[in-house]
């Protein structure tokens, strides 16, 4: 039995329970999910606007590749706008007379010649072959001085040149581009300059190629500030940083190279402000789920730890019930019968078997007492409910029967008497019994029945219910009983219950009854506690809730009463030899030894003067038991005789023939017990 | 429930064969055979072989014929003893005194 549960249930248990919820390895750590959401969160939404600001960036640079080109494109055609005129001029020059040379090169070219014009200065030379001389000059004059040797080289590269050649020159203060384009046919060449603001800048129009560029143009393949041309920037600012786009145009002789770079961004606003929205929505949006991730992992530890309390509870109500259950039966067995009294000539045998449901047990209970020599009594009977207070129940009704029985009332008046003491309004139970008296010689039974099922007669050659009126029920108010008196023939089996043998839910009581008839005819030849276990076995259905008590008692067919005259000893050998024969003794020396001994003993009874003898053979648990009881006064005493002495053997043969012998004085005489251990029997004879 | 048979051998032998069963209410028919058996003879011989069953009254009636013959000088014996017979001689411890020992086996 283990402890109380007092002394468990408050105590350290219920902190270690405690423990082992908080250390429980199951449970998810709410600041490791958050970390683990924020940094997935956080990833994804940087990766999202990476990607997002990669694209946009590759956009702008093929958007800008794509303007510098056409922007390029319209400086590559600057350079025929600026030839055109001069080769015009070349050839009209070609036609006129000499002296109208100079005038005319004025009228083609005076209105493009002055500060705000397009040209600074303009110059008409001429080769004769060896010298190159200045014709006509208009504007300022041109950064390039007759005769030197620096003009000579770049006139000479015009004239050997096809198209426009192209230089830079400083005079003074002033940057300029010159422009000169030569006939080698006929010696002429024309020679501009172009001035370049002292800043560089120069406008953008709102429509131009190169309205959404920042841009700065240098004359030759390199980006020098020496050779800036032209820029929408301050020069200082140069190179233009950010994304730049570089190309090269021809120009002349020599190319331009042009730097452009976005002047807002080129793409759209959408492609501008995807990576911005991505990267504040995934900030917002992994806070969001690392909010609600925090509030599911909350409440489902909550919920944990709820189901692991109702479970730890669940189990310790478990525990209880089935504590007290236990405790309950325990009383129970406790109330009944531990030992039958020993009657001859009548087996008794039990069994309770507690419900299977609930925690609670029933009041079932049985009972049989020895009442006198010879007689005695039984009682079958099931409190109403269950529970510690019906067995109280049970234990008033089985101890107030047993009292009247005692004092020698028939069934009938003991149930009366009863009935008087129990009212189910008091009690809150009602008692139900079945209630009999015995002979253990002439097997006369006398029952009567209180609300109870009838007890079933049963031998080898059928079986039936004792037919009785059946009254009520004790607690049901004072009643008067009536009762049945039968014989039970040898070798038959009385048995008695309790309804929940019987009873199934659903199926009417006869059928139950049927069954039981069936089942106990099935096995009433087999010893009693093997017939109970049997009938319990077929009986009871699954999980029945009821309890169950049966109770069985079998009138031997093994005992004998003789009357005394001298041929008795015969009668009792041919009596037990018959009846070892019928039980299938087989060993012939232990059939010899208690017919001997059986012969001895009556014998001695006879000349005690007894007036009859009653023989009982007893065989069960591995023993042969031979009970010769008489009424006589004479006591027994085991002698030595010497050899010649022709009596007094009688008893220390018996006591040498058999493994035990005990006499037992009786109200009237005396009884004498032998016993055999069945093991024994293959003895050898004693030489 | 005994039976008798009485019969001379020539050297002067009794010979009484018993058959059935000795007990109490036998035993005195018994010993007047047995008494009757050797005043006839020089000896008794019981026979057994018939003998199913003897008690311990029955082998009172031996012991006080086989002194009755002791008395008067005249052997006494049993003879074929099998069974409950020769159980109870044993266990009586009179076997030796009772069974005539046959020298010729």
């Amino acid at each position: 039995m283990p402890a109380p549960h007092e002394a468990s249930f408050a105590g350290p248990e219920s902190r270690d329970a405690a423990e082992a919820l908080a250390r429980d390895p199951g449970s998810l750590n709410p600041s490791s999910v958050l970390v683990a959401i924020m940094i997935v969160g956080l990833l994804l939404t940087g990766l999202a606007t990476w990607a997002a600001s990669r694209i946009d960036q590759s956009t702008e640079e093929r958007l800008l590749d794509v303007q510098t080109r056409q922007a390029a494109t319209v400086l590559s055609t600057a350079i025929s706008g600026i030839q055109q005129p001069m080769y015009t001029t070349l050839d009209a020059l070609a036609l006129v007379p000499s002296e109208d040379q100079r005038r005319v090169f004025s009228q083609l070219f005076g209105g493009e010649v002055g500060p705000d014009s397009l040209y600074v200065s303009a110059s008409l030379w001429r080769s004769d072959g060896e010298v190159i001389s200045r014709v006509s000059s208009l504007g300022v004059p041109p950064g390039l001085t007759e005769g030197s040797a620096d003009a000579r080289e770049f006139l000479d590269r015009a004239l050997t040149t096809e198209g426009v050649v192209v230089r830079r020159v400083v005079v003074g203060e002033q940057t300029r581009i010159a422009y000169a384009v030569a006939r080698p046919d006929n010696g002429w060449i024309i020679y501009v300059e172009r001035a370049i603001p002292a800043n560089r800048r120069a406008p953008v129009d709102r429509d131009s190629a190169f309205a959404e560029l920042h841009y700065a143009i240098y004359l030759g393949e390199t980006t020098d500030t020496d050779q800036l041309t032209t820029t929408d920037v301050d020069p200082a600012d140069l190179p233009l940083d950010g994304l730049t786009s570089q190309t090269t145009v021809p120009f002349g002789d020599t190319t331009l190279t042009l730097v452009t770079a976005p002047r807002k961004h080129l793409g759209s606003q959408l492609s501008l402000w995807l990576p911005v929205a991505l990267l504040f929505g995934g900030l917002a949006l992994t806070l969001v789920a690392a909010l609600v991730a925090l509030k599911l992992v909350r409440s489902r530890s909550r919920a944990e730890h709820d189901t692991r309390t109702i479970t730890t509870l669940y189990e310790r109500v478990d525990s209880l019930f089935g504590e007290q259950r236990e405790l309950f039966v325990r009383l129970q067995r406790a109330l009944l019968p531990q030992a039958n009294p020993n009657i001859p000539g009548i087996e008794f045998g039990a069994e309770y078997v507690a419900g299977a449901v609930g925690i609670d047990i029933g009041g079932d209970w049985y009972s049989v007492i020895g009442t006198g020599e010879g007689t005695f009594a039984f009682v079958v009977g099931d409190v109403s409910g269950n529970g510690v207070d019906a067995v109280a129940e049970m234990a008033r009704a089985r101890f107030t029967l047993r009292a009247y029985l005692l004092e020698g009332h028939s069934p009938a008046t003991a149930l009366e008497m009863c009935s008087r003491q129990f009212d189910v309004t008091v009690d809150g139970h009602i008692v139900t019994a079945v209630v009999g008296i015995g002979d253990q010689r002439t097997g006369d039974v006398t029952v009567a029945v209180a609300g109870h099922p009838l007890p079933l007669l049963a031998s080898p050659s059928g079986a039936e219910f004792v037919q009785l009126p059946i009254g009520r029920p004790l607690g049901a108010g004072t009643s008067s009983y009536e009762q049945a008196t039968f014989t039970m023939p040898p070798g038959s089996t009385l048995l008695c219950y309790t309804d929940g043998l019987v009873e199934r839910r659903g199926e009417h009581i006869d059928a139950g009854m049927d069954r039981l008839a069936r089942a106990v005819m099935s096995a009433v030849e087999e010893p009693l506690d093997e017939l109970i276990a049997s009938v319990i076995g077929s009986m009871q259905a699954e999980g029945t809730p009821d309890d169950i008590a049966v109770m069985a008692l079998r009138r031997g067919d093994r005992t004998t009463r003789l009357e005394a005259d001298g041929a008795t000893p015969a009668a009792a050998r041919t009596f037990v030899r018959q009846q070892l024969e019928s039980r299938g003794v087989a060993s012939d020396a232990l059939v010899d030894d208690v017919v001997l001994a059986t012969s001895e003993l009556v014998t001695n009874s006879v000349r005690a003067g007894a007036s009859h003898v009653d023989i009982r053979l007893h065989l069960g648990d591995g023993r042969l038991e031979l009970d010769v009881e008489d009424d006589a006064e004479g006591w027994p005493e085991m002698k030595s005789p010497p050899k010649d002495a022709p009596g007094g053997r009688g008893l220390s043969i018996v006591h040498q023939l058999a493994h035990s012998l005990d006499i037992t004085r009786t109200t009237d005489g005396k009884r004498v017990t032998v016993t055999w251990l069945l093991a024994d029997a293959a003895r050898v004879p004693t030489p | 429930m005994a039976q008798f048979q009485e019969s001379q051998r020539p050297d002067g032998t009794s010979v009484l064969g018993v058959e059935g069963e000795v007990d109490v209410a036998v035993v005195d028919e018994l010993i007047g055979r047995m008494r009757d058996s050797l005043d006839r003879g020089q000896a008794l011989e019981l026979d057994c072989s018939g003998l199913t069953f003897i008690d311990s009254s029955g082998l009172g009636g031996l012991v006080l014929v086989s002194k009755e013959a002791a008395a008067q000088g005249k052997a006494f014996g049993l003879v074929n003893v099998h069974s409950t017979a020769l159980r109870l001689l044993q266990v009586s411890g009179l076997y030796d005194t009772l069974v005539k020992q046959d020298p010729q086996t």
